[in-house]
């Protein structure tokens, strides 16, 4: 049944903007229903669970798994605090979307969807608020209560242009409270062990630890102050009342504020004794009721004057909560019902002065006519009710609070000292009262306004009879009164309501506020001369505001620390904290294995002597070609010295390595800056220091963590089954390509998109443009062509055999020194010496498709890796034999990889080394020279490339020839014949 | 002990260039750190025990750890094609190799 109304209120949500595109503002009439449907079911299964004797208190608890690994269930429960919210909600909420079709503007069949938003955002703060008061797992509670926080800003914000602002710092200050629950919401789950509330509100951990129970009571409190705007959180809720008056009058009477009393009054069973509660609760309960009145007496703007008053009465609640006797929770009770209905009247009568006189300012009310009988009668009954003025509901509500406050527990002072300050609260809310009506009610002459329709004031006047009726017979109230309050204070409390009490103190202490009260209202003028001018001396909403651009600020200079195009200060701070946290690993160290196996021999101390020489060298270096020289240094001096450490494959493929690396370094030399520039002394002394402490880090890193051990299981496995299984004697070839050919495929496919990377940005971007190089034209080697005729015949002679070599690295490299990624790193070394042969960068392109040859090493790899499953699983190498030759697939997987890794090479020589400004070139209508050259396979990539390359920078070329005579120059590399420069 | 001194020399050479402006020597700190990277790697193996691991040998206290040396090697052609997408990166885009803009008063001197 419960989880029934909350879909329904979810449905209804769901179908509000369908309805209101059809019906037009007409919509909240049948949006209304359901929520009174599900109040009358709501109170007919809690009078069911009532009337059936076994519950000592009755509830009715359904529930549906929603988390079930945490244990979080989407479990409702009703009990009678329950009931008594979810009645308000549902039941305001329907009065307030059947006002709302009269208050929102008629729509034209145009724009009928325009109100769809409002309805859409009213119905599911409604289902929010449902949920919420239903809760019974902390979680679902959690989330509806940041659900209405969302609905209410939302609501806010799209109430106009002005609306902007309090709509953000409304939800700032909610939002906050909302992270303050869910601090209480973790504590409480893991200091219970259970998401269940009712499991949580009888745990026994609360009696035992009164340091934990402080800290939620604490938390608790202060999530309910941001949502009910007790003192210190009160600026938003006379910051919200921008929002249109249907929005105000739910936000006051029944949702949002009321969000915080529920949560007060729920936990109020376990927190009810603990000091920091009692004191927390009634102080700023207090402050804000005088505070708040005090301000209302002020204003000039109804609903402003309105929003004080709801600030001043939830801190009446407040407090009386926090007093925390039987008596002063079915008071806080009963006062919510009063509260609810009387203010949603006065709100929505308020809407209705404001809608019909278009002011809602009491000095231009007064200036006018307003001949509304009813609406008058509304806001005298309702405004009555609140200044607590006999026969009426707020009477009864308030009597029940003066008596609770007069019975308050501890000191002999503090009945006394909170009787005192209630009733000065109470005073000021009858002075407030009557300015509120005597506004409303407005002058005798000019402007006349006229009353609305019987479906605009309909629902005001419910509110307000209510109270009347509940005032007359208030024992009307006592069965949902004594329900609410028994569920508030964990025991059952039998409530009766009486008009009549006979002569009892709080009597005439109501008696004494009253009479005070009019004496003010008498005098209230002089009242308003005295407190009209005295502004208080700080606003809230100016702290929100600063806390908010505090935030901002903190955030920005957060944010600049790392926020810079330079490399330095990304890679400073991971250097920099990777230092930081080895060091201190050292320091905290104070034992470690022996040294098992430390070797340096004599080489290894020679070799570390250069690799420093070079390291030093490179650091350095002030011009390009010598920083690329003296990298070679330290790579060759690794290479030696993996060979040195037994390592030949890895040897051979650091030497191969190192040479592509500075052939294609050598290809960028002409787009670079020739020269770096000298670092300043500051930059200098602080790189200095950041290397120091991560090479000092790096040392004793290494040398604590490594040789202390003998040779590692896997690799005792590798070396005495490895020759067994695989039949290859080489055997880092065998880890490579037949025990982890996983890692090689993932490898590969990393070669692979690497070389896409470079295609992607030499297509889509131009690479600079060149230094242009002076050539002294008389010089003998100014013609590339016979100048290159050393290195042409060199290539000539040595290209075959490279080939050649290249082919027999790939065959043997499961038995001998070799494999796939040597072989392709010895055949790129081919490509690459053809390429520097070529006497220019057009005649030198190598026309291979290069990502065909990237995709198809991947490709290989894959379907030999799937051929693997005819032996088992993914990659397991076949040993096929064929005509007395016994084979392995391992050397099909191994083709693969030779050609993932030659694509890359070719990639890298063909995109890098393709003419560097060769605008001058391809002039608008002239032929393209190697655009679709005879060699060019058709279809290629290659040629695909170079042809979209060539309209590009056709484009350019009529763009920048003119305008930009840097990327006109020729490059010395260009001389052919047939060729045109146009300077 | 000389594999903890070479790997803290590669490191340091590399951190102190990833300081500096140009792209260039950024990138060549990287070819820098790809190389200690793999000192590291290979001195997890150990460098007391220096013999080509080839067939099955007979004496395991002689001969080098293979699973280092694979995982070297594939790193190394890893380390390459990174270095040239960076080299890459250096030459497309802006003109200058160069971070001047966060740092004006060292461009001016």
């Amino acid at each position: 049944m419960l989880l029934a109304c909350l879909a329904g209120a979810l449905l209804t949500c769901a179908l509000a903007p369908l309805l209101t595109r059809v019906l037009g503002r007409d919509a909240g009439w049948l949006l209304a229903v359901p929520l009174l449907g599900a109040a009358a079911l709501i109170a007919l299964g809690y009078d069911d669970a009532a009337h059936s004797p076994a519950e000592p208190t009755p509830a009715v608890v359904e529930s549906l798994p929603w988390i079930p690994s945490l244990d979080v269930g989407l479990a409702l429960r009703l009990d009678g605090l329950s009931l008594v919210f979810s009645l308000l909600v549902l039941v305001i909420g329907a009065a307030v979307l059947c006002y709302a079709t009269r208050y929102l503007e008629r729509t034209d069949r145009v724009d009928r969807g325009k109100h769809a938003g409002f309805y859409a955002l009213m119905t599911g703060f409604a289902a929010a608020m449902l949920a919420l008061v239903l809760a019974d797992d902390l979680v679902v509670f959690y989330v509806a209560w940041e659900a209405t926080t969302l609905c209410s800003f939302l609501l806010i914000a799209r109430s106009g242009d002005g609306a902007r602002e309090p709509a953000i710092r409304t939800l700032l200050v909610t939002v906050a409270g909302g992270l303050v629950l869910l601090a209480a919401v973790t504590v409480m789950i893991v200091a219970t062990g259970t998401t269940r509330i009712s499991a949580v509100l009888t745990h026994d951990v609360w009696g035992g630890q009164p340091g934990l129970t402080t800290l939620v009571a604490v938390l608790v409190a202060v999530a309910a102050f941001t949502k009910s705007a007790q003192f210190p959180f009160q600026a938003w809720l006379p910051d919200s009342m921008v929002a249109i008056t249907p929005v105000s009058a739910y936000l006051h009477a029944a949702a949002m504020v009321k969000a915080g009393i529920y949560l007060l009054l729920r936990f109020s069973p376990v927190f009810s004794g603990v000091p920091a509660w009692t004191v927390l609760l009634v102080t700023a309960g207090l402050v804000t009721a005088v505070f708040g009145a005090v301000a209302a007496l002020r204003r000039y703007d109804l609903k402003e004057l309105l929003a004080y008053s709801t600030m001043s009465q939830l801190g009446l609640l407040t407090a009386m909560i926090g007093v925390g006797t039987t008596a002063a929770l079915s008071a806080a009770v009963v006062h919510t019902v009063a509260h609810a209905l009387f203010k949603s009247a006065l709100f929505m009568g308020v809407g209705v002065i404001d809608h019909n006189a278009h002011t809602r300012d009491l000095r231009k009310l007064a200036r006018m006519n307003p001949r509304m009988p009813v609406t008058a009668a509304i806001m005298v009954l309702a405004a009555a009710s609140m200044a607590g003025i006999p026969l009426l509901l707020g009477f009864v509500s308030k009597e029940s609070m003066l008596a609770a406050f007069l019975d308050a527990p501890g000191p002999a002072w503090t009945p006394w000292l909170l009787t005192a300050t209630a009733a000065l609260a109470s005073v000021f809310t009858v002075a407030y009262s009557a300015r509120l009506v005597l506004g409303a009610l407005g002058g005798r002459r000019g402007t006349m306004v006229r009353e609305a329709p019987v479906t605009f004031w309909a629902a005001p006047a419910a509110g307000a009879l209510a109270g009347l009726v509940l005032g007359l017979a208030p024992f009307l109230l006592d069965g949902l009164a004594s329900a609410g309050a028994s569920a508030a204070a964990g025991s059952t409390v039998e409530k009766h309501l009486a008009v009549w009490h006979g002569p009892v103190p709080e009597l005439f202490v109501s008696l004494a506020v009253l009479a005070t009260g009019a004496v003010l209202v008498l005098a209230r003028r002089r009242v308003h001369a005295v407190l009209g001018p005295r502004a208080f001396p700080f606003s809230a909403l100016d702290g929100v505001d600063r806390a908010r651009e505090g935030t901002i600020r903190l955030g920005g200079v957060v944010g600049s620390w790392t926020n810079s195009p330079a490399p330095a200060r990304h890679l400073a701070i991971p250097a920099v904290c990777l230092s930081v946290v080895a060091l201190l690993a050292v320091w905290r160290t104070s034992e470690l294995p022996p040294v098992r196996i430390a070797a340096s021999e004599p080489l290894d101390w020679l070799l570390a002597l250069l690799i420093g020489c070079g390291v030093v060298a490179m650091m350095g270096a002030r011009s390009l070609i010598s920083a690329i020289v003296v990298t070679g240094v330290v790579g060759f001096s690794i290479t030696v010295w993996f060979f040195d450490l037994g390592a030949t494959d890895v040897a051979m493929t650091q030497l191969l390595v190192e040479i592509l690396t500075v052939c294609v370094m050598v290809l960028l030399l002409r787009r670079l800056p020739a020269r770096f520039s000298s670092p300043g002394a500051r930059r200098r002394v602080v790189a200095l220091l950041v290397a120091g402490a991560a090479g000092l880090a790096t040392t004793a890193g290494v040398w604590m963590l490594t040789g202390r051990r003998e040779a590692s299981p896997a690799s005792e496995y590798y070396l005495t089954h490895g020759y067994n299984e695989t039949g290859g004697s080489n055997l880092v070839n065998t880890i490579l390509v037949d025990f982890r050919a996983l890692d090689t495929l993932g490898e590969l496919t990393v070669l692979g998109v690497a070389g896409l990377t470079i295609a992607a940005l030499l297509h889509g971007r131009r690479p600079a443009a060149d230094d242009p190089a002076p050539i002294d034209e008389r010089s003998p080697v100014s013609d590339p062509g016979t100048n290159t005729v050393f290195v042409r015949t060199a290539a000539w002679l040595l290209g075959p055999v490279i080939v050649a070599m290249s082919v027999i690295l790939l065959l043997r490299g499961h038995y001998e020194p070799g494999g796939g990624f040597i072989s392709a790193l010895v055949g790129g070394a081919g490509f690459t010496l053809s390429y520097l042969a070529a006497p220019s960068d057009e005649r030198a392109r190598v026309r291979l498709p290069y990502l065909w040859l990237i995709g198809l090493g991947v490709a290989v790899g894959t379907v030999t890796g799937l051929l693997g499953y005819l032996d088992g699983s993914f990659l397991r190498p076949l040993h096929p034999s064929v005509l007395g030759f016994e084979l392995t697939t391992a050397l099909v997987f191994d083709v693969g990889v030779y050609l993932a890794v030659i694509g890359v090479i070719l990639a890298a020589f063909n995109l890098l080394g393709r003419p560097p400004s060769d605008t001058t070139k391809v002039l608008p209508g002239e032929p393209e020279p190697g655009a679709s050259g005879p060699d060019d396979p058709p279809g290629s990539d290659a040629a695909e490339g170079t042809r979209t390359e060539v309209r590009k920078r056709r484009r350019t070329a009529r763009r920048n020839t003119p305008a930009d005579p840097a990327t006109a120059r020729t490059p010395h590399a260009t001389h052919d014949p047939g060729e045109v420069n146009p300077r | 002990m000389s594999s903890a001194v070479i790997a803290g020399l590669l490191v340091f050479g590399a951190v102190y260039l990833f300081m500096q402006r140009e792209m260039l020597r950024v990138i060549l700190g990287f070819v820098l750190l790809g190389h200690a990277g793999n000192v590291v790697l290979m001195a997890a193996g150990g460098s007391a025990r220096r013999h080509e691991p080839f067939g099955a040998p007979g004496d395991l206290s002689t001969v080098a750890d293979p699973l280092p040396q694979a995982f070297v090697l594939t790193a190394i052609v890893i380390a390459f094609s990174i270095t040239i997408v960076m080299l890459v990166l250096a030459v497309t885009g802006r003109d200058e190799d160069d971070d001047t803009e966060a740092d004006p008063e060292e461009a001016r001197s």
